[in-house]
């Protein structure tokens, strides 16, 4: 924490106002053909403030954390608020948050060896070459982040925080018998915390390896879905994209006041009594979230916000604003991602809850559909429109899975197609590796069960 | 500028003296300032005071890199050691280099000193206008930001390019909503070195806002066919991004899955097709003038009258297939205009569908896709038939390359790019029919 005295030098401000130091690492290895081809390491470290004048924000940064750049950026940072207030008033009034947060994070930041990284995904590539010479491309990708922010607020609030995650990536092609390329790719392990905390021996990869692999091959004789509105089987990988993208984007606060298809919508039946969906602050499901958030960028103490229950639109993810205007509980939906970002409403660990179905039970009740498994990207719609590219799946002919797919996409409206759910499976599994683009990038998890559900899938 | 420069040299001094072959540094100091507006309102003025610097070394043959946003020497020497230790922990590569010394130059381009106050007036101007103009648009998010700064480049070859810019820029995300109905929400981006433009007369803002406000009357479509997609300016940066990675990147043509990887100065689209990358034209502000290997960035054409003529390979990747780097790394594109009015190219098409935002997967390597058309219209007996909700298009980039039908006359030219709507045939178009009962449309 720093020694500079924080309280003196934001006791000028008028009303509500944040302090942030931040300092963020990142490590990317990238092997592709066997070439590195990325071998970088960054790091920034700065300050950022906040200052609130009755409706209108003012922010400034700069990439320092000395006594000298908090003393600048809270001034620059009035200054911008009293002119948007003299040029464009809003008159809202004051804002505060309802009470302090304090969190301390006991454990050091840590930084892992570029060198491990470098052999760590050459023997994982090296396991590759070998095993499997015939591969069109193939490459694997580490990534290590380490977030570590201090928060100070005019009402108190003091948080120390880290923001840990790595993952490992592995992608393969294959070309197929009509001269076509096809791809599968997956993230193997990792998580919350540090290298250290996920790998240890590349062999430990292997089996998930070949599991790829063995998608590969069955894609390559893979087939194009039938396009139109299908009954489908959404594997547990990609329904966290649906709970992300179909509905969370729209019940942020900030889009739902931009029109989206929620505003006005609490209280409504949007999806099957048999769907519950939340964005978890730090727990869930009685275990740590895959990306824990314990104070918001606002200082707000985070909590669940929980989004749908049993089918009925109970709330939305709010700042502070957004809160005071729907007379909402702030949640702690207020994230930033680099020092020089302002918070924006942003998800955290956003899930669909398991249902009481066995996966199996699930794919031998569909007579002709698919089982989709994979996905790539998704984007959403404030109309509730989603889509999803869609990587790996399966044919269902009369309850028993057939013929890999080839890369397509499915769409559709999310509180039309949640209504369609009919079938949740027992087991969540999470996606800690996103990274959700909302003006700035930020780290978010999500996850879910399997569900049955109608949807529109695009052929070829 | 000059400051720079000793940040620059240090750096390199430094990485020089750790053992470096060869290296390289990019010193980067600049100030943001920016205003937002949320839900129709202004909400924030952000002010960013920033700088950083990057750096790549080569140690026998060996590349690492690494970048910090302090510019004090302890930092540049802690960063100089971690870049040094990445690159004695890489692998071998006889591909990796630093740029070859060319004549070194100094750079002034655009609005070196921000008019703040003009440009926020611009801007109320702007949501007033489209109030006025457009009462039914939505502005959800309007991010408008002044950039400016300095930059220097060098590397261990005795190149140094130094670059002194700014300029506006604005990025608008919006909606059309009217009696509790709401469009899908559509964006685009303006640059300009002008703080007074009016910025409603840029682009094709009010082509844009005059769409959405037809999307209210959106509805599905029931059936599926294969006819004729007119992409629309603001969407061909879909089609762009395609050509210039999966088809043309680096590693796309060092993993050897481009489906263009032998075809140079082979015919790979329509005769009407040419693609240029345009960093130093008058219509782009403030276009790159250093690729990002460190050479000074020129014109080149990627497609000329259907004829593939270069890839865009990086330095790296130009050596890594012994096929020849591209004379720049910018975005700034054009697609050359046709002779035909868009009304007279919708009038040649009888079924087909003007696309105004795809929300797509990524497409495979060869091109395949499949994804929503967004904001999109359909076309029947050569008219706009009415706005479309959940309709799907499909087909192959490549393929469609060849099928152009045409290009309008009418260009978008909104400071980072010049294109024109293209129509493409052989694109399957597929609505919110049943799809086992629709194969039997196929």
């Amino acid at each position: 924490m720093t020694d500079i005295n924080i309280n003196a030098l934001m006791a000028g401000c008028c009303g509500h106002a944040e302090l942030r130091l931040q300092k963020s690492a990142a490590r990317r290895v990238g092997v592709v053909g066997g070439n590195l081809v990325s071998n970088v390491s960054a790091t920034s470290a700065g300050a950022s403030a906040r200052v609130y004048k009755d409706g209108v924000w003012g922010f400034s940064s700069v990439g320092a954390r000395d006594e000298a750049a908090v003393k600048r950026i809270l001034a620059a940072a009035s200054e911008n608020a009293a002119l948007l207030h003299s040029r464009k008033p809003k008159n809202k009034g004051p804002l505060t948050l309802a009470k302090p947060a304090f969190y301390t994070e006991t454990r050091p930041p840590a930084v892992v060896e570029q060198k491990k990284l470098v052999d760590f995904a050459r023997a994982v590539d090296s396991h590759i070459q070998k095993t499997y010479p015939a591969l069109q491309s193939r490459s694997v990708g580490i990534t290590v982040n380490c977030i570590e922010k201090e928060l100070y607020t005019t009402e108190g609030t003091v948080s120390y925080q880290l923001f840990p995650r790595v993952y490992v990536i592995v992608s393969m092609s294959a070309e197929t018998a009509d001269g076509e390329t096809v791809e599968v790719f997956d993230v193997l392990g990792g998580g919350y915390g540090y290298f250290d905390d996920h790998y240890d021996d590349p062999a430990a990869l292997y089996p998930a390896v070949d599991a790829i692999y063995n998608e590969l091959m069955q894609k390559k004789e893979g087939v194009f879905p039938v396009a139109g509105e299908q009954l489908c089987i959404i594997d547990s990988a990609i329904s966290g994209m649906i709970a992300h993208e179909a509905v969370g984007h729209t019940v942020e606060a900030d889009l739902v006041l931009a029109g989206s298809v929620a505003a006005g919508a609490i209280g409504a039946e949007v999806a099957s009594p048999l769907v519950n969906l939340t964005d978890f602050a730090h727990t869930a499901f009685g275990e740590r979230a895959p990306l824990p958030v314990y104070v918001d960028d606002e200082g707000t103490e985070c909590k669940d916000a929980v989004l749908i229950k049993d089918g009925v639109l109970t709330g939305y993810m709010n700042n502070l604003e957004s809160a005071a205007h729907f007379g909402m509980p702030a949640c702690g939906n207020a994230r930033a991602f680099g020092f020089s970002d302002e918070p924006l409403i942003r998800m955290r660990n956003t899930a669909v809850h398991p249902g009481k179905d066995k996966l199996e039970d699930m794919i031998a009740s569909v007579d002709n559909g698919y089982y989709l498994t994979k996905t790539q990207n998704g984007q959403a719609d404030t109309t509730g429109e989603f889509m999803f590219g869609v990587t790996m799946g399966y044919e269902i002919k009369n309850g028993k899975l057939g013929k890999a797919l080839r890369d397509t996409t499915i769409s559709g409206v999310a509180f039309q197609m949640l209504k369609t759910v009919d079938m949740l499976s027992d087991t969540v599994r999470w996606d800690f590796a996103g990274t959700c683009g909302k003006k700035q990038p930020m780290h978010v998890s999500m996850g879910g069960p399997a569900i049955r559900c109608r949807v529109n899938v695009g052929g070829r | 500028m000059e400051e720079l420069k000793q940040k620059a040299a240090f750096a390199l001094e430094t990485l020089k003296a750790l053992g470096a072959d060869d290296a390289q540094v990019s010193v980067v100091r600049g100030d943001v300032e920016e205003y937002t507006v949320d839900a129709g309102e202004f909400s924030l003025i952000r002010s960013v005071f920033s700088q950083s610097i990057s750096m790549k070394v080569i140690k026998d043959h060996k590349k690492g890199a690494a970048a910090v946003n302090q510019l004090e020497d302890d930092a540049i020497r802690e960063a100089a050691a971690e870049c040094m230790a990445a690159a004695q922990s890489g692998a071998e590569d006889d591909a990796v280099a630093i740029a070859d010394k060319e004549e070194n130059a100094d750079f002034e381009d655009g609005a070196l000193t921000p008019d703040k106050a003009r440009f926020f007036d611009s801007l109320i101007q702007f949501t007033e206008d489209l109030k006025k103009e457009f009462p039914e648009i939505m502005l959800e998010q309007m991010v408008a930001s002044y950039s400016g700064g300095r930059h220097v480049f060098a590397n261990s070859n005795g190149v140094l390019f130094t670059e002194h810019d700014g300029s506006y820029s604005v990025s608008v995300m919006y909606s059309a909503h009217r009696d509790g109905v709401s469009t899908s929400f559509n964006y685009f981006d303006l640059e300009t070195t002008d703080p007074g433009a009016r910025l409603m007369d840029l682009g094709m803002c009010r082509t844009c806002f005059a769409r959405a406000v037809e999307e209210l009357d959106a509805a599905p479509f029931d059936g599926k066919f294969l006819g004729t997609a007119v992409f629309a300016p603001g969407c061909m940066d879909d089609v762009i991004s395609v050509i210039t990675g999966a088809f043309s990147g680096d590693y796309a043509l060092i993993e050897g899955t481009s489906p263009w990887k032998n075809k140079l100065g082979e015919t790979v689209a329509s005769p009407c097709f040419t693609l240029s990358v345009i960093p130093d034209d008058p219509r782009i502000v403030c276009g790159e003038k250093i690729t990002v290997d460190g050479y000074r960035s020129k014109n080149y054409d990627v497609i000329r009258d259907g004829v593939l003529q270069a890839f865009c390979l990086s330095d790296y990747g130009a050596r890594k297939t012994g096929l020849t780097r591209a004379p720049s790394t910018s975005g700034a594109v054009e697609v050359k205009a046709g002779e035909t009015p868009l009304n007279e190219l919708l009038a040649g098409i009888e079924n087909g569908i003007l696309v105004c935002r795809f929300s797509g997967g990524e497409p495979a390597a060869n091109g395949d896709f499949s994804g929503v058309a967004k904001n999109s219209f359909l076309i029947k007996n050569g008219r706009l038939a009415g706005a479309l909700t959940e309709t799907m298009i499909s087909g192959n980039f490549a393929e469609m390359l060849k099928n152009v039908r045409g290009i309008s006359k009418e260009t978008l030219c909104d400071g980072g790019c010049v294109l024109p709507y293209v129509a493409f045939d052989g694109v399957t178009v597929s609505g919110r029919t049943d799809g086992i009962e629709a194969t039997e449309d196929e």
